[in-house]
């Protein structure tokens, strides 16, 4: 039988770089492959050129198995996609998913499975399996405005599962799951497999499906077959460095306390997203925190960043001053940093990157002022500092994610902000480029700037986390040290 | 009542009509502290209410919204977008008597009578303002002499209003004072507090005047903005249908093409625009616009009279009298059209072929957009003024026809849009039913560059490009856009 993929001779420039160079791979069937190694070595181009979404130079022949019942299809999940409007437009903001509005923007986790469902000729009834699978069902009449992007996540995991193509190939699949989830996902993709799916999983995790068989990483634009995940290069470390100047100070706190909330709530209709929280954050205190997927984690943040509406029927401080006494968002906004993996979505696309780390020192989405020579010059070190010098004037959306979030990083610590907010920051990063993140926000945590860092997973963190508060369904279920949640 | 503007004598009413003044940032240095602490009530809660209304919150301002009884009892969608947000809502009688700045963002059609139902209740040197002036200017309406009348009145979409604001940034705004009703002087510096509470203050404010937002908002949206944009539409809908086009495409590529031709105005204004063609195609796209001007002007103008005179508010008010038995009848033939009931395709159209393929909605649009400027800035109206109601509000009403089309195009504008739109459509097809005899679809539905080698005369291209560069349009326009910076980047569907 011929194998199910078979490539040669693939060339494919950027720019400059020969990012594929003469590259073969045949993938025979029955063989599910891993493709690991360094970001930007061109594994996610190499997947689009399979699934057809994009073209280069060389042959590709699929050999698709005439007598399966599968359909003779590659699908390629992507880790980073926009979703539309119901008027096929994606010019959201992310402060929209918590406004309350009557008329829907966006369509139902429902109707979009059944849209596809319809499509694609599938059994709703096997999608219903899935989500409820994936603990996912919850949300079947959320509108995809509504979710997070791990919820996101999971939506296109469920169409992959539930389509079931002969060749499956996803990208970065762990992004934003929470630990039971990743279990469960490879659980459903074995199952995918024994049903007669092949699988490529890009992405640098430990804990893989069973059905996983093969690997490879890309090095110097050619495929390197390797013969267990533990052989995958590991990476270059980071050198540390000292902070520019600005950045090796004190961040001036206008008050010691940073947040407190009273029994804080938060319900749409009849659905309870946070209850009754009680949390104090003092300044200089850099938090973990935790909760599976949905628990009401990004919401809590918005309010303090000043992003929810319903912030102003509700009790707490933020910086001394209580919440709703007269204060703008601006004002609060000036206080802090934020970082999301829904704050990166909705960023201007339209931005350099010179332009969006600028923009930090006002809070907004793009650059909109002149900046004095000052507040230019802090720019430009700190460019250098992040070793972003020779991508200051490229778009933002053109550098590859895990670069983009350190832009992302560098705006929102320009102002050097009394309190930094990193929501899931290494979502869809792969291990090295967390590894780098999570230091660099050592390196800033060492001059008393106050940290709220979620994250799900204990290997992934920067090691300057010393207080942990948990969230299950809205309610806290744990507030304690760091030293007593490793004991427990 | 009387229309407010006939009451003037010509030199007053010239006066109203002439002001206009870009305000420089450091006028509003001293953000929103003139409405600090002040009861900010807002009657209804539509798409401009909802979306002012958490911007002035979330700037630190005290706001909470008055609904009509049976909205509240009813529990209907305003009550639910005040209320889901964590506003206070209440009725006239609970919120009124107390409230500093009562801002009435009810539809205008209603403002008599809203107006007649709160002004009892409002306290002595309350303050009440207006995202529009036509209550104002053309039905007459008194105000208590000791209230101060302000207009604050973006100039987009309540949604953009929130999503500029939320980014940081804001919409280019018309403020005014209305010069019966300032008896303590703080009608401006109430009006720029609150323009600085929905961000407008960053994208620039034009000081206007109730008279001069009226007369310039009436004459944009019915002759251009939705007029043209719909006449245009159809007509070349029709044309590719009777050539052989298939009909999905065409639908699309009128559908989503208004959108994409117009968004290239908002950087580079119309000779921004032309250059998106080839140089054969700008050449012809000039030749047919000049045609239209021609064709068009004296429909341009007898609008523009009618506006200043108060015929056309007249005759409207006259059909809302009559149960809207016009504006139904012809709400009903735009929702049966053929481009309305005809899908648009599943076929991609690539940003540039929207370009290429549909020449003629270039054309329409530059005729539109220069001959609505002229006819204004010839009626007193300044340039500035004639800018915002012509070429920057274009885009944004091409947006709505993308979205949903001419019927919700019609729908979600403003009823005096509406009604003016229809009228000027009616009278626009007759009149360009010999011009659309000679059109082909190398014009629309085709790439007008296919089979021309692309040559052209060299000094021909220089004077179209002078003509388009230095037309009164562009020079304001390049002023006021500066003061806008933030464009977003050009969608295709
Ligand atoms: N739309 C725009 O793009 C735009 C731009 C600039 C300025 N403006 C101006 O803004 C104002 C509001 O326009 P809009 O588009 O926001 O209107 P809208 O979306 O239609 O909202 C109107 C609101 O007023 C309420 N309402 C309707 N009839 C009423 C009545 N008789 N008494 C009391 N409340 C009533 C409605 O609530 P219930 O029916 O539930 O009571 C609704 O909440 C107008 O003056 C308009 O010219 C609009
Ligand atoms: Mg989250």
């Amino acid at each position: 039988m011929e194998p199910l993929v078979r490539i040669t001779g693939l060339n494919l420039r950027y720019q400059q770089k020969q990012v594929l160079n003469n590259l073969g791979w045949t993938i025979q069937h029955g063989e599910n492959w891993l493709l690991g190694g360094a970001s930007g070595s061109g594994k996610t181009s190499l997947a689009k050129i399979i699934a057809e979404m994009q073209s280069a130079a060389g042959e590709l022949k699929i050999d698709f198995n005439k007598k399966s019942r599968l359909p003779a299809e590659v699908l390629f999940v992507e880790s980073w996609y926009r979703f539309k409007n119901i008027e096929g437009l994606s010019n959201f903001y992310y402060q929209q998913r918590y406004t309350s509005l009557q008329a829907n923007e966006t369509v139902t986790v429902k109707a979009e499975l059944q849209h596809y469902g319809k499509d694609k000729n599938l059994e709703f009834e096997e999608a219903e399996k899935l989500m409820e699978a994936l603990n996912f069902s919850a949300l079947k009449n959320s509108q995809l405005l509504e979710l997070s992007s791990g919820e996101h996540k999971k939506l296109q995991l469920v169409k992959a599962l539930w389509l079931k193509p002969q060749l499956l190939i996803i990208d970065q699949p762990y992004t934003g799951l929470d630990a039971l989830s990743r279990r469960k996902l490879n659980g459903l993709l074995d199952e995918a497999v024994a049903a007669g799916v092949q699988l490529i999983l890009i992405c640098n995790d430990k804990e893989l499906p069973a059905s996983i068989n093969c690997y490879a990483e890309i090095e110097n634009g050619q495929l390197k077959r390797l013969d267990s995940q533990d052989e995958i290069s590991v990476s270059y470390q980071r050198q540390s460095k000292d902070l520019p100047d600005f950045l090796q100070v004190r961040p001036g706190y206008t008050s010691d306390e940073i947040l407190r909330m009273i029994d804080v709530s938060i319900r749409y209709g009849d659905k309870q997203v946070l209850k009754n929280i009680n949390w104090e954050v003092r300044a200089g205190e850099k938090w973990l925190l935790q909760g599976p997927n949905g628990s009401g984690k990004s919401t809590l943040l918005s309010l303090i960043n000043g992003d929810h509406p319903q912030s102003y029927a509700n009790n707490f401080y933020l910086f001394g001053n209580k919440r709703g006494s007269g204060e703008s968002i601006w004002d609060i906004k000036q206080h802090t940093g934020i970082i999301s993996p829904e704050f990166h979505w909705y960023f201007d696309a339209t931005s350099t990157v010179w332009q969006s780390i600028a923009s930090g020192f006002y809070d907004s989405v793009g650059l909109y002022r002149q900046l004095p020579f000052s507040k230019s010059a802090k720019v430009d070190e700190l460019i250098e500092f992040f070793e972003l010098t020779e991508h200051k004037n490229d778009l933002l959306s053109a550098l590859p994610l895990g670069k983009q979030r350190l832009v992302l990083l560098a705006r929102t610590i320009i102002k050097n902000p009394e309190l930094l907010i990193l929501d899931e920051p290494c979502q869809g990063l792969d291990q090295q480029q967390t590894a780098y993140f999570n230091q660099l926000v050592d390196e800033l945590s060492v001059n008393g700037m106050t940290i709220i860092y979620v994250g799900h997973f204990a290997s992934a963190l920067p090691s300057c986390l010393e207080k942990r508060i948990e969230l299950n369904e809205g309610e806290v279920v744990a507030i304690e040290t760091l030293a007593e949640s490793c004991l427990a | 009542m009387a229309n407010y503007f006939n009451t003037l004598p010509l030199r007053e009413q010239l006066n109203q009509l002439g002001v206009c003044e870009f305000m420089d940032n450091s006028e509003f240095s001293d953000g929103v502290n003139a409405l600090k602490g002040k009861k900010i009530v807002i009657v209804g809660c539509g798409a401009q209410g909802l979306n002012q209304g958490l911007n002035l919150r979330d700037s630190g301002l005290d706001v909470s919204y008055a609904l009509r009884k049976e909205a509240i009892e009813q529990k209907r969608d305003s009550w639910k977008n005040a209320t889901s947000n964590n506003f206070n809502v209440g009725t006239y009688e609970e919120l009124l008597p107390t409230a500093d700045l009562v801002i009435n963002l009810t539809p205008d059609k209603q403002h008599t009578a809203v107006i007649n139902a709160v002004m009892p209740l409002m306290k002595q040197g309350a303050t009440l303002s207006y995202s529009h002036g036509f209550n104002i200017v053309e039905e007459g309406m008194q105000i208590r002499k000791d209230i101060t009348v302000i207009m604050v009145a973006p100039k987009s979409p309540g949604s953009e209003v929130r999503s500029e604001y939320v980014r940081g940034f804001g919409v280019p705004t018309l403020i005014a004072v209305h010069p019966e009703n300032d008896p303590e002087g703080k009608g401006l510096a109430w009006a720029k507090a609150y323009c600085v509470g929905t961000g407008g203050h960053r994208a620039g404010v034009l000081l206007s005047s109730f008279v001069a937002e009226v007369k310039s908002d009436l004459m944009g949206e019915q002759t251009i903005l939705c007029g043209l944009l719909q006449t245009g539409s159809i007509l070349s809908f029709d044309k590719m249908v009777e050539k052989g086009i298939d009909a999905g495409y065409a639908s699309k590529l009128v559908q989503y093409g208004v959108e994409v031709i117009t968004e290239a105005l908002k950087h580079g204004g119309v000779s921004g625009m032309m250059d998106r063609l080839s140089n054969v195609a700008k050449v012809k796209a000039f030749e047919l616009s000049e045609e239209l001007k021609d064709i068009m002007r004296p429909l341009f103008q007898k609008h523009q009279d009618d506006i200043m005179s108060g015929e056309f508010s007249r005759t409207m008010m006259e059909d809302w009298a009559n149960g809207d038995a016009n504006l139904l009848k012809w709400r009903a033939e735009t929702g049966e059209t053929a481009f309305e009931k005809t899908p648009a395709g599943d076929v991609k159209i690539g940003e540039q072929e929207y370009f290429d393929n549909y020449l003629l909605m270039v054309a329409f649009v530059r005729a539109g957009v220069e001959l609505a400027f002229e006819t204004m800035v010839e009626a007193g109206i300044k340039p500035e003024s004639a800018y915002y109601e012509s070429l920057h509000e274009t885009p944004l009403i091409a947006n709505t026809i993308a979205r949903k089309k001419l019927f919700e195009m019609n729908r979600v504008i403003s009823d005096t849009a509406e009604y003016g739109c229809y009228l000027f459509d009616q009278a626009c097809k007759p009149l360009l039913a010999d011009f659309m005899k000679k059109i082909d679809t190398d014009v629309v539905g085709k790439n007008y560059n296919e089979g021309k080698d692309g040559s052209v005369d060299n000094q021909q291209l220089v004077a179209i490009n002078e003509v388009l560069r230095n037309h009164p349009v562009e020079i304001v326009g390049t002023k006021l856009r500066k003061a806008m910076t933030a464009m977003k980047a050009i969608k295709t569907a």
